[in-house]
């Protein structure tokens, strides 16, 4: 793996801003792509060895897709994304995927996706901010067409004034798909969770798309460690015949199919079939919970379960409260914390068992309208123990001592 | 292969509803068939709601015969009249979301040459006006300037039929219909010219007046997509519904139309055009001077 | 069937359930493993649940088979072997039907009941010929968990499903990886539980001319019998032609 961690001569302007065109590939760039092995999932995400390696969010995702057997990737540029979607554009210049493109915009590229799932390649996309909106009418599509994909999604404000700081309130638009969402806390989340994200979407009984979240630029362009096994190992392909759905190639059965089908006829049996088929895609995202225990440990995580006072949060977010949960411990308080890797399928039963014990719960959020602390409330019981908030939003850092205030109960 | 997915299982024949029995018996599958053989073939479409004496019907009904593989074809459309039919068709039909067509055939066909890279995989793009030059004009035309190897047929009914009778951006001039209540203020949009200038590979226009000039259209725009680039083929198929023509005038008003400002038409790359005559001299090879040709 | 009472645990039992009952996953019912089955939402051996649905099969009314498109169509290898073991099963059930769902798409302008099961509206199948058991096989997953929460919502049929990949928890019995093999063991459990005393509703009948070929014979051309268990006072094309009305309107 070492070689792929190697940092690239960086070039500079007079003024010292990075010039960031692409290197061209090394002469000997397709041997890697070349020689990857297929393993099994369980070994490449749990068993295989792996060395820790400094890098940036973006790169963790780099290295991620290196080892997915990724088909095709299709990109946009919109930051805080375009830096993955780019390392992705040079994986495809050393032969890791077959083909890759810059799209028309968000649109095109999310219905592109669309074509290449029904294809039944692995696909992969990325956007931010304005981008997953502007892609929201084919993406909020995706589920309901059984299309497993991956979607990557580097979190920015989305309201006006348009602006490009972290952000994330456009996940509480992705909540409600139907699709699956994992929310990343930081580099290391990112790489694992792209690979089970593909492999779990992919299960007959799943047949989804994925989205991972990360909060744009904490965790993007920042740097971790990111513990990775060889780089000469990868996924197993797309077995799209085993899929909850046929695929649109004209190789399997039925000839006949309306896989997305025009089921528009204004009487009851259509809303009736269109009420069963949505159940069915929650269902399909329910199943999903058995895969998400398998490859990501659990949905949740939990520290310091016996507290009396716990956050709950999500993301990057999660970094700042395990901060906050220390400088809590230093000043003689114990405080627990629940870190939410999945938000869709949303850990309900995991989360009222974490919580069972605590009489507050502090819900800290990266947006205003706080869409986590509107889940928790939904999914446990006596949410008068939900204190929501502290909430900072617009791009704004969160001191860990906002949270240390709500902690000792001065909000 | 393919038509491996009409072989019937062991035993199973005498269970299938009849149309299927005659799809496997009859069927358009496994070779070219003429629009002068319709009526001795099952056809791939099946019983479907369109409106009565619809051109559009008639045109999709002659395409889909036209087409030169149809166990390897695979149809994407959009909202619109021309899906009612596209659905009820024997073959994989992708009904995606509002104008999203040529983005959808973009990664359709780039994921299908990725898993069968030996065997052609046709891509058709059959949609209206309304869902090409309007809402999906973007793709459209991004998926020509990509030369992305599929071919767009637009069913232009030069109004949106399906949502009953609003202007379009293929409207003529003047016409007065709903959201263009003083009648359309600007010109019919020349799709012609704009393919031509995004270098789309083969360009036709057609009215289906003439069944066999529209099945040899296709089948060239289908062939030419599938060796040389993105093809375009603009048909004119009325809505004689929210353009009030009575239904046994129909096919009298696209003769009137084709006279006055629909004739037909087709433009070539220089690619192409190689491309087709080496495939037209082949075929002469094989078939002998009459060849298969229709015209 | 005698159920063990589960407390609060969620029960997949015959309907009908009434509009939309929940899908039985998000009621935390679960998929079975390998060697596993689904019987009403629990998780038994699959001995078990074949047995189940073995007993349901030669005891209920008019019971009946709906291959779908990856039993019908011959595309593989592995679907072509799964034909043998198929009509094994449908001669140890007195008195089946053999109904096809050949494809997905809503058939205009109508569906025949009974020629085919279609997924837009399994219900009009099921209640047109009266089924009350029936096995789903061969239909890819999503299709058959949209027929089979249709079918539980407005029915009183006992669906059973041999899915070749992961399960059904909508179905009241369901065994997973379901190939040629698992096939056959279901036609040997039909037998074993009819030799240890389960007495076929239908006894001494054989497969009813049913799907395209019931309705051909009822247009005179082929012979032998007619779908004698089928009771719903109705003519031919009594309830669909009902059904027709009201569907009209395309706009969108």
């Amino acid at each position: 793996m070492s070689e792929s961690a190697v940092i690239e001569e960086v070039k500079t302007n007079p003024q010292g801003d990075v010039i960031t065109s692409a290197p061209p590939p090394k002469a000997d760039a397709k041997k890697g792509a070349a020689s990857q092995r297929v393993v099994s999932p369980d070994y490449l995400m749990l068993q295989a060895p792996r060395e820790a390696v400094f890098m940036t969010g973006s790169e963790a995702a780099k290295e991620a897709i290196r080892r997915a057997n990724v088909d095709i990737a299709i990109s946009y540029p919109i930051t805080p994304q375009s830096e993955t979607m780019q390392q992705v554009g040079y994986l495809y210049a050393e032969g890791y995927l077959k083909d890759y493109y810059r799209g028309e915009e968000e649109y095109g590229v999310m219905s592109a996706i669309a074509g290449a799932s029904r294809a039944g390649v692995r696909c992969l996309t990325a956007t931010a901010g304005p981008g997953l909106i502007r892609g929201m009418e084919v993406i909020a599509s995706w589920p309901g067409g059984r299309l497993p994909s991956m979607l990557l999604i580097m979190c920015r404000v989305i309201n006006a004034p348009l602006a490009i700081q972290p952000d994330n309130v456009e996940l509480s638009y992705m909540l409600n798909t139907g699709g699956i969402l994992f929310h990343a806390e930081n580099q290391q989340d990112f790489y694992d969770y792209i690979l089970a994200g593909f492999m779990i979407g992919e299960k007959p009984e799943v047949t989804l798309p994925v989205a991972v979240a990360v909060d744009g630029f904490f965790v993007t362009h920042a740097r971790g460690w990111v513990s990775l096994p060889s780089a000469d190992i990868k996924l197993p392909p797309r077995d799209c015949y085993h899929e909850a759905v046929p695929m649109m190639d004209n190789e399997n059965p039925p000839i006949r199919i309306s896989r997305d089908a025009p089921i528009q006829k204004s009487n009851f049996i259509s809303y009736h079939m269109h009420a069963s088929w949505q159940q069915e895609v929650w269902a399909a995202q329910a199943r999903a919970n058995k895969w998400v225990k398998r490859w990501m440990g659990s949905p949740i995580e939990v520290v310091n379960p016996t507290a009396k006072t716990i956050i709950v949060a999500s993301g990057a977010m999660v970094s700042q409260s395990r901060e906050a949960v220390r400088q809590a411990s230093e000043q003689g308080i114990e405080v627990g914390l629940v870190k939410i890797k999945s938000l869709r399928p949303f850990p309900s039963q995991e989360l009222v068992e974490a919580v069972d014990g605590a009489d507050r719960i502090i819900v800290p959020e990266f947006n205003y309208v706080g869409w986590l602390a509107k889940e928790v409330r939904s999914a446990i019981p006596r949410t008068e123990r939900v204190i929501s908030g502290p909430r900072v939003f617009g791009g704004m850092t969160m001191p860990t001592e906002l949270i240390m205030s709500y902690v000792k109960g001065r909000r | 292969m393919s038509l491996e997915t009409i072989r019937v299982a062991p035993g199973f024949k005498e269970y299938l509803p009849r149309e299927y029995q005659d799809l496997v018996d009859d069927g358009p599958f496994g070779r070219e068939r003429k629009v002068s053989e319709v009526g001795s073939f099952k056809e791939a479409v099946e019983e479907h709601p369109m409106c009565a004496g619809c051109a559009m019907t008639l045109f999709i009904r002659t395409a889909i015969v036209a087409l030169p593989s149809l166990e390897n074809t695979v149809i994407i459309g959009t909202a619109g009249c021309g899906r009612l039919v596209l659905s009820q068709t024997a073959v994989p039909f992708i009904y995606g979301n509002y104008g999203d067509t040529n983005a959808v055939a973009s990664g359709l066909k780039r994921g299908l040459a990725i898993r069968f890279k030996d065997k052609p995989k046709d891509v058709v793009v059959m949609a209206g006006d309304g869902g090409l030059a309007d809402i999906g004009f973007s793709a459209v035309m991004h998926s020509w300037f990509r030369k992305e190897r599929f071919t767009t047929v637009m069913l232009d009914n030069e109004v949106y039929g399906n949502t009953g009778g609003q202007e379009s951006g293929m409207t003529q001039r003047g016409a007065i219909l709903k959201m263009a209540p003083l009648g359309k203020k600007f010109e019919k949009m020349d799709m012609m010219g704009l393919a031509k200038t995004a270098g789309v590979a083969y360009i036709a226009r057609v009215v289906p007046t003439n069944a066999t000039r529209v099945a040899n259209t296709i089948r060239k725009a289908v062939l030419i997509a599938r060796e040389v680039g993105p093809t375009y083929v603009q048909a004119y198929t009325s809505c004689n519904i929210e353009y009030a023509i009575p239904t046994p005038k129909v096919m009298d008003d696209a003769r009137m139309i084709e006279q006055q400002r629909y004739g037909f038409s087709e433009y070539f790359t220089d690619e192409a055009k190689s491309y087709w005559e080496h495939y037209e001299r082949e075929r002469r090879q094989v078939k002998g001077p009459d060849g298969e040709s229709e015209d | 069937m005698v159920m063990m009472n589960r407390g609060a645990v969620y029960e997949v039992l015959p309907g009908p359930e009434g509009i939309l009952p929940p899908a039985a996953t998000v009621m935390g019912v679960c998929l079975p493993e390998e060697g596993e089955g689904l019987l009403h939402g629990r998780i038994v051996s699959e001995e078990e649940a074949m047995r189940s649905a073995a007993i349901a099969m030669l005891t209920r009314r008019n019971p009946t088979l709906f291959p779908g498109p990856l039993m019908l169509w011959g595309w593989t290898e592995h679907t072509r072997d799964k034909s043998a073991p198929f009509f094994e099963v449908a001669r140890e059930i007195p008195g089946v039907r053999i109904i096809p769902m050949p494809d997905y798409r809503p058939i205009y302008p109508k569906i025949d009941p009974e020629a085919v099961i279609n997924p837009c509206h399994p219900n009009l199948t099921i209640w047109h010929n009266k089924i009350e058991a029936c096995v789903l096989i061969g239909v890819h997953c999503h299709f058959a968990n949209v027929t089979l929460k249709i079918i539980r919502g407005g029915t009183n049929c006992f669906t059973i499903a041999l899915c070749a990949e992961a399960g059904h928890e909508d179905a009241m019995s369901s065994v997973p990886n379901v190939g040629a093999e698992k096939i056959a063991r279901f036609a040997e459990i039909l037998r074993l539980v009819k030799k240890e005393g389960v007495k076929p509703l239908y006894a001494g009948q054989g497969i009813i001319p049913s799907g395209w070929a019931q309705v051909a014979s009822l247009g005179g051309s082929a012979g032998g019998q007619n779908g004698a268990f089928v009771d719903n006072g109705l003519s031919h094309h009594g309830l669909s032609h009902d059904l027709e009305h009201g569907l009209d309107e395309n706009e969108e």
